[in-house]
């Protein structure tokens, strides 16, 4: 199932909306928020980054429903080490 | 025979009491607004223009006749086409705004024209209207010229009939601030707040800058229009200070939910052409600077003179001046083709007068600049896809402008579930305004929520022409990204 999320990369000047698949990985999901805000962040590398959601760092793989996200959820992506 | 001031009153004061009807039903409240109060309480009402019609038709010919002299002189094709590409960019931002926003301001003011609850405030609304009609009929009439030189022009009128995200936000905004407000809340947030609160920035700022442009068809079409505006938008005050007495709370509602409207939308029409789309060299102040002087300085002295307390989210409004009209830019440069006029990309001495006028906060946005500058350049000259977006991006449930508050490290969006119904705001003033009155905004659907009811295109070259822009409309970067400073930087190796 198509999950469309409302993604904020860090260094980003705007929320995009994503389109994931349920069983994406975090992993995933930060690579196509990062892929979608390209012409605007430089990409870093994606190990170093994490999902957040509600202040805390997601499993890189965890999957989309695992993760418990519907529809129009916020979701951040930044530095593994950022405290939200 | 009577002197002017001793018979005018008895034209302009003509409310009397009713004894066949109830005052309630001649005013209803659901029109007329709240506070409902009986005539005794707005007896008073006064504005210090007290202009008969004589003499607004006077004036007003006088105000035409001269406008039509400029135009005839300097108001050709080849006139405007002297003008640098950004600065044409900007106009054509501005006047795609403004003149049916104008128009649907001639509807609030008739409305006050019968349902405000004094003669006097109601003679003066009727000849605001008459103005808004002017303002509309102004910008029409000079664009329309231009139309055959340069098709982006057309959006002068086609603007507020499309589907163009900026359309939605602006009808979304004008809709419930001009065409469906009441009097009251009309009186207070066009007149009071928009007008006498952040107009200035266009009348003086910008008309400044377009004097250093030499643009003198647009600083003169301001110039005239704020005529008028002074004149009309001394509704306001009496207004507030009435409903002040009777319903203090009400009258801190309406300031603080419009001047947080407000900004947002000057924030764009006026950020993007202060300190983006006027050359650098005819750049008179940043548009913070002007806000500082025109907007925060003066309408914080009027609210105190009221009695009233800055807006609830006042520092968050600040932190915002110094970068929400930076983060939107940025967004919109790098989706350009959603909107109907070209944006240029700041060079390196753009970028450091901005990091100049806006020390504490220009360093989040360089890295992004970095990134597109270094894609225009790998791209180069007559490629737009390389420095553009193909996500479609998320919209405020509120103001319907593109989630840009915040920071580009924390960016203030926030998301609220309202009857089994997901929204997001770009702020928490935003999500305020839709609290508090949710059966007003509620129903609304933003161009994502039309996307997934399926009366929006997903993809983004679809959604372009749901917009109503083609090929030939969309926006393009100013310069082709075309820039000697570009290729320079390549020769140097930067």
């Amino acid at each position: 199932m198509l999950v469309p999320l409302h993604g904020f990369l860090k260094g980003d000047s705007l929320g995009l909306v994503v389109l994931v698949h349920d069983h994406d990985t975090m992993r995933r999901v930060v690579s196509s928020l990062q892929q979608a805000a390209t012409c605007r962040v430089a990409p870093v590398p994606p190990d170093g980054l994490r999902v957040w959601v509600k202040g805390a760092a997601l499993d890189p793989d965890l999957t989309v429903a695992q993760a418990g996200l519907e529809p129009l959820d916020r979701i951040d992506v930044a530095p593994n080490e950022v405290t939200r | 025979m009577l002197k002017r001031d001793e018979w005018l009153d008895l034209a302009r004061k003509l409310d009397w009491s009713f004894s066949y009807v109830d005052e309630r039903e001649v005013f209803p409240e659901v029109i007329s607004g709240r506070p409902w109060l009986a005539q005794d309480a707005w007896k008073d009402w006064d504005e210090p223009y007290r202009t008969t019609y004589a003499e607004y038709v006077t004036n007003q010919h006088a105000k035409d006749v001269a406008l039509d002299a400029v135009r005839e002189a300097i108001g050709r094709v080849e006139d405007f086409q002297k003008h640098d590409a950004s600065w044409l960019n900007g106009l054509k931002l501005h006047v795609a705004t403004l003149p049916l926003a104008e128009f649907a301001a001639v509807v609030g003011n008739l409305r006050a024209g019968r349902f405000a609850r004094d003669s006097a405030w109601r003679t003066t609304a009727a000849l605001g209207a008459l103005d808004e009609l002017r303002h509309t009929q102004i910008p029409l009439l000079l664009m329309h010229d231009l139309v055959q030189w340069d098709p982006q022009f057309d959006w002068t009128h086609k603007f507020f009939h499309t589907n163009d995200w900026v359309a939605i936000a602006g009808r979304h905004l004008v809709d419930e601030l001009l065409l469906t407000a009441n009097p009251i809340e009309f009186a207070i947030a066009t007149n009071f707040v928009f007008e006498t609160g952040f107009t200035n920035l266009q009348f003086v700022g910008l008309a400044s800058m377009a004097h250093h442009v030499g643009d003198r068809m647009f600083e003169k079409m301001v110039q005239s229009i704020q005529t008028d505006e002074a004149r009309h938008a001394q509704i306001g005050g009496p207004v507030l200070q009435t409903v002040l007495k009777h319903d203090p709370a009400y009258a801190q509602y309406l300031i603080d939910k419009w001047f947080w409207r407000s900004w947002h939308f000057f924030a764009i029409v006026t950020g993007f052409a202060m300190d983006y789309l006027t050359p650098l060299k005819d750049r008179t102040a940043s548009f913070k600077e002007f806000m500082e002087e025109w907007t925060l300085d003066q309408f914080a002295r009027s609210l105190e003179e009221y009695g009233l307390k800055k807006p609830w989210y006042w520092d968050q409004f600040l932190d915002g001046l110094d970068q929400y009209h930076h983060m939107v830019y940025a967004s919109a440069y790098t989706y350009r083709a959603t909107v109907w006029f070209d944006l240029t990309l700041p060079g390196p001495e753009e970028r450091a007068w901005l990091r100049l006028k806006y020390p504490n906060t220009w360093d989040r946005m360089e890295p992004i600049w970095e990134r597109i500058t270094e894609r225009a350049r790998q791209a180069g000259p007559g490629v737009e896809w390389y420095t553009h977006g193909v996500t479609p991006v998320a919209f405020c449930d509120l103001c319907q402008l593109v989630l840009c508050e915040g920071t580009t490290d924390a960016n203030s969006a926030r998301t609220y579930a309202h009857e089994g119904r997901k929204y997001i705001f770009c702020s928490e003033p935003c999500q305020w305004i839709f609290q508090t009155e949710p059966q007003r905004y509620a129903a609304h659907k933003s161009v994502v929520g039309r996307i997934l009811a399926g009366e929006a295109p997903p993809n983004l070259l679809e959604l372009v022409k749901y917009f109503g822009l083609t090929q030939e409309m969309w926006g393009k970067d100013v310069a082709g990204g075309s820039y000697p400073w570009l290729v320079n930087a390549k020769t140097n190796g930067a």
